[in-house]
């Protein structure tokens, strides 16, 4: 029979010549006594073969021998014989080069009583090399058996992720695409129009068409920006340049940007804490685009209310939380916000313009400057987002 | 001659705003919703030769609000075509899904001027029949 094709290298299994466990044998003319002697010497010794010359004839286990031997009388009935009268003078003979799970396919096939007796290897020419024990046999196959299941679940693994991916990429052509072209289509349609009213001499609406070209733009380069950051991060291109900063008027020109994209909306945006100056030493880029899009989103998630920025500080560490009274994340979307292209709407529905790129911008924003972001919400009644960042880089 | 009435549905003002004026300057007439919700009624009263649809718009979507309309007796026989700034495969997907008479790409202004009439045409409501 040949070698199976199915065997892989590395689910090969080895020869058995490598695993004797021992080459422990005794004569076959020695007295069951003098067995009985080395097996309550030597406690480890799990069985002997019985070897005549170089050629194996029997076994004897520890198991059965003991047995044999405590039963009533026997000491007196077979102290004194030679212990080829009591020995398995049919054990499994196994040659050296044989696989291991040949040998434990014959090994097992035995009848119950001996299917942990150890099996005798011999070489080309029959001649005892030692036995091994079927007990570290099994416990070798199923080693083996771990190793081939944790390769498959690796590769599952790996299967999975390529699938999630290729997920993440679909959902970037159904919002991204959507996202980039709508602006790009706005601009040149307003463009074309501007153009067709030029040529009539009208300029009435001229400036309103103008300022709708404008934000068209600017909403567009937003999302490149995005994108171009996130490319930036994924390919650790973003570099940290730390300064000394004060953090209170920082968040007071953010929460000013938040009141303009709350717009008409009845929301107030508020800084609160007593802290009337800290000083961190930080990429202040870094921290006033955190902010941004944190707050970004709590203007874009809140209808009513209040949106809230606080500042403590402790620890070496300053915590800065933006809270809301808006729409709030389910426990189930918790996770997936923070993942690129992550939003809770469905694209063709949305409610709210945006890639799913801030909060992912964000956490790496957070990660590089040596912090940590958590989300906490309520469904229905409102958002935390708290970002903790060292008050100085080497301050932990 | 009576100009061709054409309705456009979008949430996105900008979009209605310039498909509305270049519309126009072909002489059609053009109405504009900018809200999903209360299409039908619309489509009813205004009795248009030709519906562009935008399709991702908050709460009800182009391709959900397509299939209401032709699922109504009062409305089934307009046409609709979408106009949308998604992806090309995905809006072919979403007429083949919706049975629309097709799409339009927003962005290209050429396209639209010829791919409104082309439509036109085809629901038998030729603009120029007035040749005849
Ligand atoms: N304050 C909040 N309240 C409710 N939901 C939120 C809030 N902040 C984020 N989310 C949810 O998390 C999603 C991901 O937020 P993220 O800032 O990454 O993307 P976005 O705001 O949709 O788009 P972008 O920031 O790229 O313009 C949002 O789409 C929204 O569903
Ligand atoms: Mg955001």
């Amino acid at each position: 029979m040949g070698e199976r094709y199915m065997e892989t290298a590395q689910t090969e299994s080895p020869r058995v010549a490598s695993l004797i466990t021992s080459r422990e044998k005794v004569a076959p003319l020695i007295t069951v006594s003098v067995v009985g002697q080395q097996f309550m010497n030597t406690t480890d010794l799990d069985a002997l073969s019985v070897v005549d010359c170089d050629e194996p004839v029997g076994l004897v286990t520890r198991q059965k021998f003991m047995l044999t031997l405590f039963r009533r009388y026997g000491f007196e009935l077979y102290g004194k014989k030679r212990i080829i009268a009591i020995a398995d003078t049919a054990p499994l003979i196994i040659h050296e080069e044989e696989r291991l799970d040949v040998a434990m396919d014959k090994a097992l096939e035995r009848q119950d009583k001996d299917i942990y007796d150890e099996i005798i290897v011999v070489d080309d020419a029959d001649r005892y090399k030692g036995y091994l024990s079927v007990k570290q046999m099994i416990m070798q196959q199923s080693t083996i058996l771990a190793n081939s299941v944790m390769q498959k679940e690796i590769a599952r693994e790996r299967a999975r992720e390529l699938e999630r991916m290729s997920q993440v990429k679909s959902q970037f052509i159904a919002n991204v695409t959507h996202e980039l072209r709508s602006p790009v289509n706005a601009i040149i349609g307003l463009a074309e129009v501007m153009k067709i009213s030029t040529e009539k001499g009208q300029t009435d609406r001229m400036k309103e068409r103008l300022s709708l070209l404008t934000t068209s733009a600017i909403n567009l380069r937003a999302i490149i920006t995005n994108i171009l950051d996130l490319s930036k991060i994924e390919a650790g291109k973003m570099e940290v340049f730390n300064d000394g900063f004060d953090l209170v008027p920082l968040l007071h020109e953010v929460a000013e940007t938040a009141r303009i994209l709350a717009g008409g909306k009845p929301v107030d945006v508020n800084v609160t804490g007593t802290i009337g100056s800290l000083v961190i030493l930080s990429d202040m880029v870094k921290v006033r685009q955190i902010m941004i899009n944190l707050l970004s989103n709590a203007a874009k998630f809140t209808e009513r209310g209040s949106i809230t920025v606080d500042l403590t500080q402790g620890n070496g560490e300053v915590t800065i939380s933006v809270s809301d009274t808006g729409i709030g994340i389910r426990r189930e979307d918790g996770e997936k916000i923070f993942e690129a292209f992550g939003q809770v709407e469905n694209a063709h529905i949305k409610q709210h313009e945006g890639t799913g790129l801030g909060l992912t911008i964000t956490r790496n924003l957070v990660a590089m400057l040596g912090g940590r972001i958590a989300m906490s919400s309520s469904f229905g009644e409102g958002t935390t987002f708290t970002v903790t960042l060292p008050i100085s880089p080497i301050s932990h | 001659m009576k100009a061709k009435k054409i309705l456009i549905i979008d949430d996105d003002d900008r979009h209605l705003l310039t498909a509305k004026e270049l519309l126009e300057e072909e002489g059609y007439l053009v109405m504009t919703h900018n809200l999903g919700f209360g299409s039908t009624n619309i489509i009813k009263a205004v009795r248009p030769d030709l519906v562009l649809l935008d399709v991702n718009m908050p709460a009800l979507s182009g391709d959900k609000l397509a299939t209401v309309i032709s699922g109504q007796e009062a409305t089934q026989n307009i046409p609709i075509v979408f106009y949308s700034s998604n992806d090309e495969d995905s809006l072919r997907r979403s007429v083949r899904e919706t049975r629309v008479a097709g799409y339009i790409c927003k962005g290209n202004i050429l396209d639209l001027k010829n791919k409104v009439a082309y439509y036109l045409e085809q629901s038998g409501n030729c603009r120029t029949a007035s040749r005849y």
